[in-house]
């Protein structure tokens, strides 16, 4: 990539701990966990009274009086209330986008500082009223006189009173993300058991983090909560290949994706701190890595062209190809686990000849990547994986782990709903 | 082909009820025999689509606005739904040999060659044709043609019709021809494709498309409708899965050509598993079918000009 006017560097991060869905934190609202996010955050750096540049970020599922999210929660910390906020969607890469183009704000020294992140709840998701209902009521909103008002509440039917709950189904087609994924790793070959052993290796190597401190000031608790809950450390391949197939089941004997290979539906918040170079050492602050680069992409999902959650894979080839970088300049790789079979499918198809050349347009395969260096202190099968919440915690982990190892790099893919995706690049100070 | 009887636009609840009767009186003339194929065809003046159907139609089908800047042409499904009460009002007369009712549409063809907007007044033309033998009974072809209002449809040419449909029925158990012996064509093995999609239909799918098309046939309406005209449970209209198939694929500049042929029909409340294919560069497949029994609903094409 062409010489950037300064850097852009991580100094850290804060979530709280990823809960399953109406679980610990099923009376919180996204308000509640990302303002706990960001408090953690402005406890540990010292960042009570301080005007930031921005605060960005937001989330999937949304309440519509929650239209101001981000800047309604960061007014609830004691940063400066002069400190700009606004919300960023894309779906599950809504915090990475986030991070990225704060990034790139300091990098053009529009901003010294920011916070990016996100947070999502299932437990407190906005549930609507029906079209039909809607219709009605404002009818009756636009109605001049009291009889024209009740007219139009006379066409109220019972069936129109259900309340209506945000669904987890792509608009265009219907079909959830889990069945998308099941057709992509159906058509990649992805075993059962190479999901099942990847899912193993995500909660030990979470459950290992842990152990060894590596989250502690990396995560604040909240809600009597210290630790991802959906953290399994017993788990094993033996256990897991006892589960029977949640998608996919129209494929029968080749139906591999069950409850413990796919991604649980959570609760949770994060956010990372970024800025200059100039500014980390003027408040003292430490200087974890670079944010370096990182990439968009979209495929064309609809009527099957390409996978559903396959858009990183083409994102990585250009932002590789920009930073003439190949998978074997980096140390660790942080590919987002929505299910087990995304991570084997992307990685399965940068190391085939045919779709790097035919459909990527490179000279050769991006190549396999080294599975010691793969989501090595977990990633969200274990984690859990609040939507808009998991490009902080990746960036923050990534940062961490790339901390004291200057020049080393580390790369992130994130897929997300809508045929979309991110790639991005770290580099360890 | 004689010149056409020029009828009022029909109204679809009369020509249900006449079906009824007629269900009632044999159309038959005698000993089921055909005495003459129906060369007369009938043409109605139709005002328009309107807005407000054409919205309506969006709100149940999905897509973009019908802004009239950038999404204008109305989608085929819609015209044949214009088009369907003049259809109607031609097998509901008594020189058509085949009862109302119990007649199964079998396939759809369309050429849609020009893009129709809402308030353009039409002239909706409706003939029979290749009335022929079919092991369940008798099949026939309604054409369905749309001309710009005010022209002379005598020596109008196929460059001046905007759209043509050609829908194939069954006339069940209605046997125009000698009965075919033993053939029974055996069911056609069927793998499904990776789908797509995934269609979930409420119980009241068909409702809400006879909301939008006025086709208000008992069959769709509901379990006890259905039950008495010898369904198990409510079906969806055919039309309606050609309009989810075709949703969001058509060309603003029309001159496409699409074609659906149904098999087993669709239950509701249900799921209908979908998968889009392309073929070449203008020409997709398609296919719907029972994602838990693997029976096919529909197969269908669209050929891009």
């Amino acid at each position: 990539m062409a010489e950037t006017p300064r850097d852009a560097v991580i100094i850290g991060g804060n979530r709280i701990p990823f809960a399953r869905a109406h679980g610990a934190y099923a009376k919180s609202s996204n308000q509640d966990m990302l303002t706990s996010a960001l408090n953690g955050l402005v406890a540990r750096y010292g960042l009570q009274g301080e005007q930031l540049g921005a605060v960005a970020g937001g989330a999937v599922l949304k309440h519509s009086k929650n239209f101001n999210l981000v800047r309604e929660s960061a007014l609830g910390t004691p940063l400066d209330p002069k400190t700009p906020a606004y919300d960023v969607q894309m779906a599950c890469a809504t915090g990475t986008e986030a991070i990225g183009s704060l990034a790139n704000k300091i990098k053009l020294g529009q901003i010294d500082s920011a916070i990016g992140g996100g947070v999502d709840s299932i437990s407190d998701a906005p549930i609507v009223v029906s079209d039909q209902l809607r219709g009605i009521l404002m009818e009756a909103t636009r109605a001049k006189t009291a009889g024209q008002r009740l007219k139009a509440l006379a066409k109220i039917r019972p069936a129109h009173l259900a309340p209506q709950a945000p669904g987890t189904g792509e608009p265009r087609t219907g079909l959830s993300m889990g069945e998308h994924m099941a057709v992509t790793a159906n058509k990649w070959g992805i075993t059962r058991e190479e999901q099942d052993e990847l899912a193993v290796a995500s909660h030990r190597n979470l459950a290992a983090a842990y152990e060894s401190g590596f989250f502690n000031d990396l995560i604040s608790p909240f809600k009597g909560l210290s630790a991802d809950n959906n953290m399994r450390a017993d788990s094993s391949v033996d256990k897991l290949a006892k589960l029977s197939p949640v998608f996919g089941k129209d494929l029968g004997e080749s139906a591999t994706m069950t409850a413990a290979n796919s991604t649980p539906l959570t609760d949770g918040a994060s956010a990372v701190l970024l800025g200059s170079e100039e500014w980390a050492d003027a408040h003292d602050l430490p200087k974890l890595a670079n944010f370096v680069d990182y990439e968009q992409g979209a495929v064309d999902f609809v009527d099957g062209a390409e996978g559903l959650l396959m858009a990183p894979t083409y994102a990585a080839a250009r932002m590789l190809k920009r930073n003439n970088l190949t998978f074997e300049d980096f140390e660790y790789f942080e590919i987002h686990e929505a299910f087990a079979s995304t991570v084997l499918a992307q990685m399965k198809a940068w190391e085939s000849e045919d779709f790097c050349r035919d459909v990527l347009g490179l000279d050769k395969p991006l190549g396999s990547i080294d599975r010691s260096k793969l989501n090595v202190n977990g990633s969200s099968l274990a984690a859990g994986h609040p939507f808009a919440a998991t490009g902080g915690r990746i960036v923050a982990t990534l940062a961490k782990l790339l901390y004291g190892k200057p020049g080393k790099r580390g790369f992130i893919s994130v897929c997300a709903a809508g045929g979309q995706g991110i790639t991005a690049i770290i580099e360890g100070r | 082909m004689n010149e056409p009887i020029r009828i009022p636009l029909p109204k679809l609840s009369r020509l249900y009820q006449k079906a009824g009767l007629d269900a009632v009186r044999s159309k038959l003339a005698s000993a089921g025999r055909l005495t003459a194929f129906p060369e007369q065809s009938v043409v109605a003046d139709h005002p328009g689509i309107s807005d407000d159907q054409a919205e309506q139609y969006r709100r149940l089908l999905g897509g973009e606005a019908f802004d009239k800047a950038h999404r204008l042409s109305l989608p085929s499904v819609l015209l044949h739904i214009a088009g369907f009460p003049v259809q109607m009002a031609l097998m509901s007369r008594d020189a058509f040999p085949l009862p109302l009712m119990g007649m199964v549409h079998l396939s759809n063809e369309v050429l849609h060659s020009q893009p129709v907007g809402a308030g353009t007044p039409l002239q909706i033309l409706a003939r029979a044709d290749h009335f022929a033998p079919h092991r369940r009974g008798t099949q026939a072809d309604v054409i369905i043609e749309i001309y710009p209002a005010g022209m002379d449809i005598a020596t109008a040419g196929p460059a001046d019709c905007l759209y043509s449909s050609t829908s194939r029925y069954l006339g069940m158990g209605t046997y125009l021809f000698p009965k075919e012996e033993g053939s029974s064509s055996p069911r056609e093995d069927f793998t499904p494709p990776p789908k797509t999609a995934l269609w979930t239909l409420g119980s009241d799918a068909g409702r809400q498309y006879a909301a939008v098309s006025g086709d208000y046939n008992p069959i769709h309406l509901s379990g006890v409708t259905a039950k008495a005209l010898g369904q198990k449970r409510a079906i969806v209209h055919g039309m309606y899965l050609a309009a989810r198939m075709l949703e969001g694929r058509e060309p603003e500049s029309a001159g496409h050509r699409w074609d659906i042929t149904f098999e087993a029909p669709v239950g509701l409340p249900g799921k209908v598993a979908f998968a889009a294919e392309q073929v070449d560069e203008k020409t997709q497949q398609f296919v719907g079918w029972d994602p838990r029994k693997g029976r096919r609903h529909f197969s269908g094409k669209l050929a891009l000009p």
